[in-house]
């Protein structure tokens, strides 16, 4: 699977990053192909691209807060979910993603 | 990037006497307070409950990281604290606190290079071996290393 992913946080400081590398980690061991874009109080770092995003097969929204550029994802299936939840349990819930689009 | 711009062994407490989540950011604060870090004590604890009040800041395996954007802060940096005694704190699975890495950061910024060693110093918590030897580690030196070698390899 490959998968593009924002992740921010309340206040762009911690939550943000542990998410990036919990989602990273998780899907290298299940085998998928991630790019996780922060934005943090630092700004956006490792943005995804077009071509990121015009391969991707979902779109993970790792998000506490609302982002900016949304709208690049139009057309696309699109999980939102707390960074709490993939910091907590990132493989149980790309597992779910997995299954979810596999029955779509 | 060296980690030891914002982490110095005098903002690291291996032996905090706090039995609760408010006496923990107290003795933390004032670790950031004595190294100069932080102009207002009263006022950055504040603003680290503030934080605390959009969601709590427990991680789990007894790890919590409170942190606070603050205008009493003069330095983005952190602290580190090991507690003596499980200190209830909101988890994400339900353990009690034995760490605490309390984040100071400036208002207004310039000089992204600190907070971008703090989200680095966060990405080394998803790491379980990190994890592991926070909760063991004796030695304040060791605890920096950890997360300087950390810095190190990721290149993110």
């Amino acid at each position: 699977m490959n998968i593009v992913c924002v992740a921010a946080c309340t206040a762009g400081i911690a939550h943000t990053y542990i998410a990036r590398e919990k989602l990273i980690k998780g899907a290298h061991a299940l085998g998928h192909t991630i790019h996780v874009e922060t934005q943090g109080t630092i700004g956006t770092e490792t943005a995804l691209t077009q071509q990121d995003i015009a391969a991707a097969d979902v779109v993970i929204l790792a998000v506490d807060v609302k982002i900016k550029g949304e709208e690049r994802f139009q057309g696309k299936p699109i999980v939102r979910v707390k960074t709490e939840v993939v910091i907590k349990s990132p493989v149980k819930f790309l597992e779910k993603v997995a299954d979810s689009l596999a029955r779509a | 990037m060296d980690i030891s711009r914002i982490l110095t062994p005098r903002r690291v407490n291996l032996a905090l006497t706090a039995t609760t989540k408010e006496q923990a950011i107290h003795e933390l604060t004032d670790l950031l307070y004595h190294d100069g870090a932080i102009s207002d004590r009263a006022a950055f604890i504040e603003d680290v409950w503030l934080r605390e009040a959009e969601g709590s800041t427990g991680f789990e395996n007894h790890i919590a990281i409170p942190h606070g954007k603050s205008a009493a802060v003069k330095q983005t940096t952190l602290a580190i604290g090991r507690t003596q005694h499980d200190i209830p704190w909101e988890t994400l699975d339900g353990s009690q606190v034995r760490c605490i890495i309390l984040f100071a950061v400036r208002l207004e910024d310039q000089n992204t290079t600190h907070i971008r060693l703090l989200s680095q110093v966060a990405s080394a918590l998803a790491d379980d071996e990190v994890i592991a030897q926070l909760l063991v580690e004796n030695d304040a030196s060791n605890i920096i290393r950890l997360f300087s070698q950390y810095a190190e390899t990721d290149l993110c």
